[in-house]
């Protein structure tokens, strides 16, 4: 509640000399009041202002936490030989990841390639129509974005794994598809509706064919923002680890995967090879969230 | 001065445009636009329909007692979710206490207080953390904090006096608390973006229209900015839990895994996410399978409502409300 004023400070303008003095003898009493008002209130003030600030240092402590530990931890183990060699058992010292770096680049690549087309024309669908399909087809997508990945990988462990009666990149790249396809729909619709619709109505009305609209104005218009959130949504399938658990075929085939295994055994050096693989990962993510807020930034940039 | 002067005028030239259409508006392209739309449409389809057959033959084995039984036994053949449903509720709940004030501060703090050389690099910082593999934030909390909290933070809890009480037993490290201090590491980024998005949103008129009444800068905060932002803030705290109850991996490598009722904070747990992650590798194929596919059929119908509740606040604020910049930075963080 804003400071109620007393009732006398609502009179009316004074209508004649008596009460002018009135007043007068009464203004030191309404000062000070006022002056205790504004004093508690602005205590109050700073008080929060300082709970809020703590609460700022300690919602910033996990991402320094994290960033410095990995760095601190997987630094040493990384090497050229690291990024080149296949893993090796337990014991055998040497070895390196490059199984995972590959695997992890197949499954993204594989997923991408269904991924994208599927995000692209859906977005296109959404945006050139409206009505109750689109509606709900938006709504589904949003829905789906809030799907634990975990179900996801279950779903893909029932419709590709359990039939065909083995592990496979397939099905890995499947279940990251479905989980990327939500994110995809959303911001590609999201660029798309940046762009102006005169531009769009210009185009229809020239005779132009639709799809040729769609090319040349609405995905030529939209193409940074099409790049920041298909990237996006790159970034968060390549961290993904619950929807490889039940599709790929060996933890050295993933990096999420590997980092899971390895991360969970108590000796030193199978922790050595976590910390190394998740830094690598921290660092593709980062940089790729990186440029994906880069040209989203220059794109606002641009359009101011 | 009206062309179309008549309804059959506006029919002809309507089926002109159609016809038009159909001969030179790029069959391929239309069609190409269903088939996707209708991937999509399948694809939503088959994830519940296939989830959903699965679960019924766990629930035709068990009876509906699945939901709520207690006992989780694949050697004997019992299934029961109760448990886990418990444990994952329990993550979540002291998830939010940790991350609701930590949270609405940081958001008041870059929205409201901070200038903006400063608000804008520590936002960036905050949606990083968004970006961080679930992995790596779960090795994290397994190789640091754990011992961490064994050693210091867990033996402090359990001194101070009224705390005890939710904090006794001994500390091991991985334990219902280290989950869910995870678990708010992870909705922290929903949110501080979310809430900052809502709470900037407020109209500048209604901040002046309280400070010429008098209000200090935080007066105007709490009377009149967070009231504003309320649907906003509601619509990040609900996606927030739905995140935090689907979060499976991160959650697995800190809770202990041991499916039974957490009598303290400091006991080892499980939820829905986590013991899928564990359960699924050793499951009998079979009834065994099904059943842990059902523990996911259960978390997708938990997921499910918690999400369709966002999304309906997240829409209750409404398209005026939010310039489309921001919109467009909502979808990015909340995906």
């Amino acid at each position: 509640m804003i400071g109620a004023a007393p009732a006398q400070w609502r009179g009316e303008e004074a209508a004649s000399s008596g009460d002018w003095e009135a007043r007068e003898r009464r203004r030191p009493v309404i000062q000070a009041s006022a002056r205790r008002s504004l004093g508690r209130r602005r205590r109050a003030g700073r008080f929060v202002q300082v709970l809020c600030v703590l609460a700022t240092a300690i919602g910033l402590a996990p991402i320094v936490a994290l960033v410095y530990y990995t760095a601190e931890r997987g630094l040493g183990g990384l090497s050229w030989s690291f990024l080149t060699h296949a893993p090796v058992p337990e014991g055998i010292p040497g070895g390196g990841i490059s199984t995972a770096i590959v695997g992890t680049g197949e499954i993204v690549g594989l997923a991408l390639l269904m991924a994208v087309p599927v995000g692209l024309m859906t977005a296109l669908f959404l945006h050139e129509r409206r009505g109750r399909l689109a509606a709900a087809i938006r709504f589904g997508a949003d829905l789906l974005t809030g799907v634990p990945s975990i179900v996801i990988g279950i779903f893909a462990y029932a419709l590709l794994v359990r039939p065909l009666h083995h592990f496979s990149d397939l099905a890995a790249a499947f279940a990251l598809a479905v989980l990327m396809v939500p994110i995809m729909i959303r911001a590609d619709e999201e660029a798309m509706g940046a762009v102006a619709v005169d531009l769009w109505e210009a185009g229809v009305a020239l005779g132009a064919r639709r799809w040729r609209v769609a090319r040349s104005v609405v995905l030529r218009g939209a193409f940074p923002g099409l790049v920041t959130g298909n990237l996006l949504a790159v970034s968060r399938g390549v961290g993904e680890t619950a929807p490889l658990l039940f599709t790929v075929a060996a933890p050295s085939f993933a990096m999420t995967l590997l980092i899971y295994t390895e991360g969970t055994q108590p000796f030193p050096s199978e922790q050595q090879t976590a910390w190394s693989t998740a830094l690598l990962l921290l660092l593709f993510v980062l940089v790729l969230s990186g440029i994906a807020r880069l040209v989203a930034w220059r794109l606002t940039r641009r359009a101011r | 001065m009206t062309v179309l002067s008549g309804a059959s005028d506006l029919a002809s030239v309507k089926a002109a445009v159609r016809h038009r259409h159909a001969r030179r508006g790029g069959r391929a392209y239309v069609v190409l636009r269903w088939a996707a739309a209708g991937i999509f449409a399948a694809i939503l389809t088959g994830l519940v329909v296939s989830i959903a057959i699965d679960s019924s033959q766990a629930i035709a084995h068990s009876g509906i007692g699945f939901l709520w039984s207690g006992t989780w036994n694949p050697t004997a053949n019992q299934f029961g979710a109760g448990i886990l449903v418990v444990g994952t509720v329990v993550t979540t709940l002291v998830a939010m206490v940790i991350v609701v004030p930590i949270g609405l501060g940081t958001a008041a703090f870059l929205s409201e207080l901070a200038p903006r050389w400063l608000a804008s690099p520590l936002s960036t910082a905050i949606d990083l953390l968004a970006a961080v593999p679930s992995i790596v934030v779960g090795l994290w909390a397994l190789l640091v904090l754990s011992p961490m909290f064994a050693n210091h933070l867990e033996p402090f809890l359990k001194s101070v006096p009224v705390l005890e009480w939710f904090f006794h037993g001994p500390a091991y490290g991985p334990s219902i608390l280290l989950a869910s201090v995870v678990l708010s590491v992870m909705t922290l980024p929903t949110v501080v973006a979310l809430s900052r998005t809502a709470l900037s949103g407020v109209a500048l008129a209604d901040r002046e229209a309280a400070m010429a009444l008098g209000a200090t800068h935080w007066q105007v905060v709490r009377e009149v900015v967070f009231p504003g932002a309320r649907s906003g803030i509601a619509a990040s705290l609900t996606l927030a839990v739905g995140r935090a109850l689907g979060e499976s991996i991160a959650v697995a490598m800190v809770i202990g895994n041991s499916p039974s009722v957490p009598h303290s904070l400091l006991s080892p747990g499980a939820t829905l996410g986590s013991a899928i992650v564990n359960q699924f590798a050793e499951a009998e194929p079979g009834i065994g399978t099904s059943s842990v596919i059902a523990l996911a059929g259960v978390l997708l119908v938990l997921t499910l409502l918690v999400n369709a509740g966002g999304q309906a606040l997240l829409r209750g604020m409404g398209p005026g409300r939010l310039r489309r910049r921001e919109r467009h930075s909502i979808t990015q963080v909340v995906a």
